[in-house]
């Protein structure tokens, strides 16, 4: 990862959905790609494979080519693009406010270590006390 | 600048600005029985809670708009009210909530300008909301990707369980660190990436059934209306505190949906607890104090209440108790410019009426005077909790009535901690038992009207959990009408049917189980119901006696085709219990209410009961065929007449062909009757054919299933 004399730009949101599938399934063939996003909509495996090409030359994700199959996986953990769209300007304006629309079994707020340490201690307690 | 200098000093303007004040004891009392409501309901459950809280909440901007229209005054009244201005300055520069800024000399001079400085609070809070709306459906679109086919589907058979119609989409997501809900019309899961790969399937589902609950509840939409009342008055830490109440039971209360329908608090807890460490291990650095309010529902779900937390909520509303009574003390007296401007009689009208419709809104003076001579406290309390149980227990009614029974009884009842042990552990084992067998639930319930008997008998021959996974996928692709798509149009479609008669037709047996919901379920919607629910007087047609009848409550069905029966089928459902319970039957006379006629001839239980006398005309060249005529129009047209081709299948039943035509004498094609229709037959195939009187032929092809192919023309004549 640190081999790349510099970092990769932002990825586009075709770009970024392409990036997700590979998060999320590993890498993977440019079928398999395909095969993940026309789940969503309507998609050429061409388009597919081009914006992958081009993703490739931007350094966004890498091409390993021992195989026939061409396999790619993206280039950095989404870690990592998450917190470089989170300093596009627009992206933070807007996605801290969303929060407070979005209903998850977890609040919002993180709990911090001491919270998770007690939380284990009490579980384990818990899972003792009743066997 | 001066027009905004000549506005805030018309009357309007001052009218929302003391409302604006008068609201600060309004929120503030609505506070107080709010706190005191959470306090009395501890020992009722989350949703109880959760009413309360609403209740609460969306009584304040009630109270701020009901202020107001009492403020605003109808007649030219600004001298009245600045004149007496001075005095409330007094009293209210004691209250430390509005120290202006900028130090004005007088109340007076800063009063007007409260108004503007509102809106544009109001504007840019509601701004803050457009935007995050706007954030939010972005991450619907933006950077997700579809999960494994698999998960939607167990998404889906989830949704059927908890009896919940509207579609709901499951999706991974690279923008959120926790499983969150987004969309109330078309709701979507957003799930973090990995999350379904990393976590047992187990605590997957408590996840999911946690946001389907939100769902349920339509939660997101409360929110939606939470953020609204937010904005209007963001000025007020009452109205964020009843807000952040309302959130906090809102999940509790999805707690307990989790618990109730999986029985395990334990899976439950851990799955909060991984979420929360996956959480933390993705964002090291940043590490936020919280008021641990996960800790809090961690050990409300696995313990007891704590008891030691139950002290703060009287402390708490005590003082804000206090702060009330000081506060509506120093109010009431401002009143008067306004009550000699208005006339009395009218304003006592109005008030009157503001009490009506909101009694906790404007504690009546009297009470409050009263209150403080006797003991305070518990008349106070008294009068609260008369007004929030009403309140609270009619909303609970009503969330019952609309939610069903298997889940909204038990779920009313309480948190997992109020049970007792022997409660919850016989719970929990039928439970357990239930989910043992969810293939067999699968096979008798969900699919139990449109698997075949092959496929059946190759499901009941299955070994491993894998293999029917497997074949359950295989059996829905199958029927899916678009392959490409993650989308299976015909399992939504069912599952659908399966909520919907559930939803509708449930009595003392699931709906499902009834008779229309077996039609409903395997034949989809149909395109007219005539319906006679509460029985009484009916107009028999003609064909079946003709004149008026009274009859047990009945419903009738028609679908203008359905695929292997025919055209125009009509299937009648009698209520002869009285119970909700319609059975379908094929004899029209059941339904009248001295139960008629037994022993009918077959042609006569397939529905047709000739009142005038039948003509029967046998086919020479296939003696399949019969037609009958004779009978009135079910359409009332009286020119046509209501005749029928009965085709009786060979002994042996199956897959025929049908393609069947009238025509005149001449040639002339007068009803296709089927057009190479495949039926599938056990009994007689029935087919009405209206036509005016005359002479005709009926063309008939019939392929029987050893594919034995067999032409016919058979002449017949309408009277």
């Amino acid at each position: 990862m640190s081999g790349k004399p510099s970092d990769p730009p932002r990825p586009t949101d075709a770009e970024l959905e392409i990036l997700t599938v590979l998060w999320s399934r590993g890498a993977s063939t440019v079928r398999a790609v395909h095969e993940a996003i026309v789940h969503r909509k309507p998609t050429q495996y061409t388009t597919v494979l081009k914006v992958l090409q081009i993703m490739a030359e931007k350094g966004l994700v890498r091409r390993d080519e021992k195989q026939r199959a061409h396999i790619y996986s993206a280039s950095r953990p989404a870690e990592w693009t998450r917190r470089q769209l989170a300093g596009d300007l627009l992206q933070r304006a807007f996605g801290g406010s969303a929060k407070s629309l979005l209903l998850g079994a977890l609040s919002s707020r993180r709990a911090s270590r001491e919270e998770l340490a007690e939380l284990r201690r009490f579980l384990e307690e818990y899972e003792k006390g009743t066997p | 600048m001066n027009a905004l200098a000549l506005w805030v000093h018309t009357p309007a303007a001052q009218a929302v600005g003391w409302a604006l004040i008068h609201f600060l004891w309004e929120g503030g009392a609505l506070a107080a029985v709010l706190a005191a409501a959470l306090h009395l309901l501890r020992p009722w459950s989350a949703r109880a809670r959760y009413a309360a809280a609403c209740l609460t909440l969306f009584a304040m901007p009630l109270a701020f708009g009901i202020t107001l229209l009492v403020l605003l005054p109808s007649h030219n009244i600004e001298t009245v009210t600045v004149v007496r201005l001075p005095n409330a300055v007094r009293q209210f520069s004691a209250l430390p909530s509005f120290q202006p800024a900028p130090a004005p000399r007088t109340f007076r001079d800063f009063l007007p300008w409260l108004a503007p400085c509102w809106f544009l609070g109001v504007a840019f809070f509601y701004a803050r909301g457009l935007a995050a709306w706007l954030a939010a459906r972005r991450l619907r679109h933006r950077g997700i990707c579809v999960p494994p086919p698999a998960w939607q589907g167990r998404l889906t058979q989830l949704r059927s369980r908890l009896r919940l119609s509207r579609p709901v989409r499951l999706l991974e997501s690279c923008f959120t660190d926790v499983p969150v809900l987004v969309g109330y019309l078309r709701p979507v899961i957003l799930m973090p990436l990995g999350c379904l790969t990393n976590l047992p399937a187990g605590q997957i589902e408590c996840i999911l059934i946690h946001e389907l609950a939100h769902i349920r509840r339509h939660d997101y939409l409360v929110n939606l209306l939470q953020g609204f009342v937010e904005g209007l008055l963001f000025y007020h830490p009452a109205v964020w505190w009843a807000s952040r109440m309302a959130r906090e039971e809102r999940e509790n209360c999805c707690d307990d949906a989790v618990v109730e329908f999986t029985g395990d608090a334990r899976v439950y807890a851990a799955t909060l607890a991984a979420l929360e460490h996956r959480r933390a291990v993705a964002l090291e650095a940043a590490v936020a104090a919280t008021g641990g309010s996960l800790m809090k529902r961690i050990r409300r779900l696995l313990t007891e209440p704590q008891p030691a937390q139950a002290s703060a909520a009287p402390a708490f509303a005590a003082g804000l108790l206090l702060i009330t009574f000081a506060a509506a003390l120093a109010a009431w007296p401002t009143k008067p410019p306004v009550r000699h401007a208005i006339p009395a009689v009218a304003l006592q009208a109005r008030l009157l009426e503001s009490q009506t419709v909101v009694p906790q809104s404007s504690p009546p003076a009297s009470a409050l005077r009263k209150s403080q001579d006797s003991d305070p406290a518990t008349t106070f309390r008294q009068w609260l909790t008369q007004y929030v149980r009403q309140d609270v227990k009619s909303e609970i009614a009503q969330q019952e009535r609309t939610a069903l029974p298997g889940l909204a009884s038990p779920l009313a009842q309480t948190s997992a901690g109020a049970m007792t042990d022997k409660e919850t552990t016989a719970k929990q084992d039928a439970l357990r038992k239930e989910l043992a067998t969810p293939y067999q639930k699968w096979l008798n319930e969900d699919v139990a009207y449109i698997i075949s008997d092959e496929e059946r008998a190759a499901f009941k021959r299955l070994q491993t959990d894998d293999e029917r996974e497997h074949f359950i996928e295989q059996f829905w692709l199958r029927r899916d009408p678009t392959p490409g798509t993650p989308e299976n149009e015909f399992r939504e479609e069912h599952y659908r049917r399966i909520a919907y008669a559930n939803e509708h037709f449930s009595s003392r047996i699931p709906g499902w189980k009834t008779d229309r919901g077996r039609i409903y379920i395997t034949y989809g919607p149909p395109d007219e119901i005539e319906d006679h629910s509460s029985g009484g007087s009916y107009q028999r047609p003609a064909e079946q006696g003709g004149g008026a009848t009274s009859t047990f409550p009945f419903q009738q069905w028609r679908y203008r085709f359905i695929e292997g029966i025919g055209n125009n089928v009509i299937i009648e459902f009698v209520d002869p219990t009285m119970t909700g319970e319609f059975r379908m039957t094929m004899d029209p006379s059941e339904k009248q209410a001295p139960l008629a006629v037994k022993g009918l001839t077959p042609l006569e239980q397939t529905g047709i009961a000739a009142a005038r006398p039948a003509k029967t005309f046998h086919s020479d060249q296939d003696r399949r065929i019969t037609i009958v005529t004779g009978g009135g129009s079910p359409s009332g047209n009286t020119a046509s007449r209501l005749n029928t081709l009965v085709i009786t299948p060979d002994p042996v039943a199956g897959r025929f062909h049908i393609t069947a035509k009238v025509t005149t004498l001449g040639g002339q094609t007068v009803q296709v009757v089927a057009q190479n229709v495949l039926a599938e037959i056990s009994g007689p195939f029935v087919e009405w054919l209206e036509l005016p009187a005359g002479s005709y032929i009926l063309r008939a092809t019939i392929t029987d299933p050893n594919g034995v192919s067999k032409a016919s023309e058979t002449r017949f004549t309408v009277d």
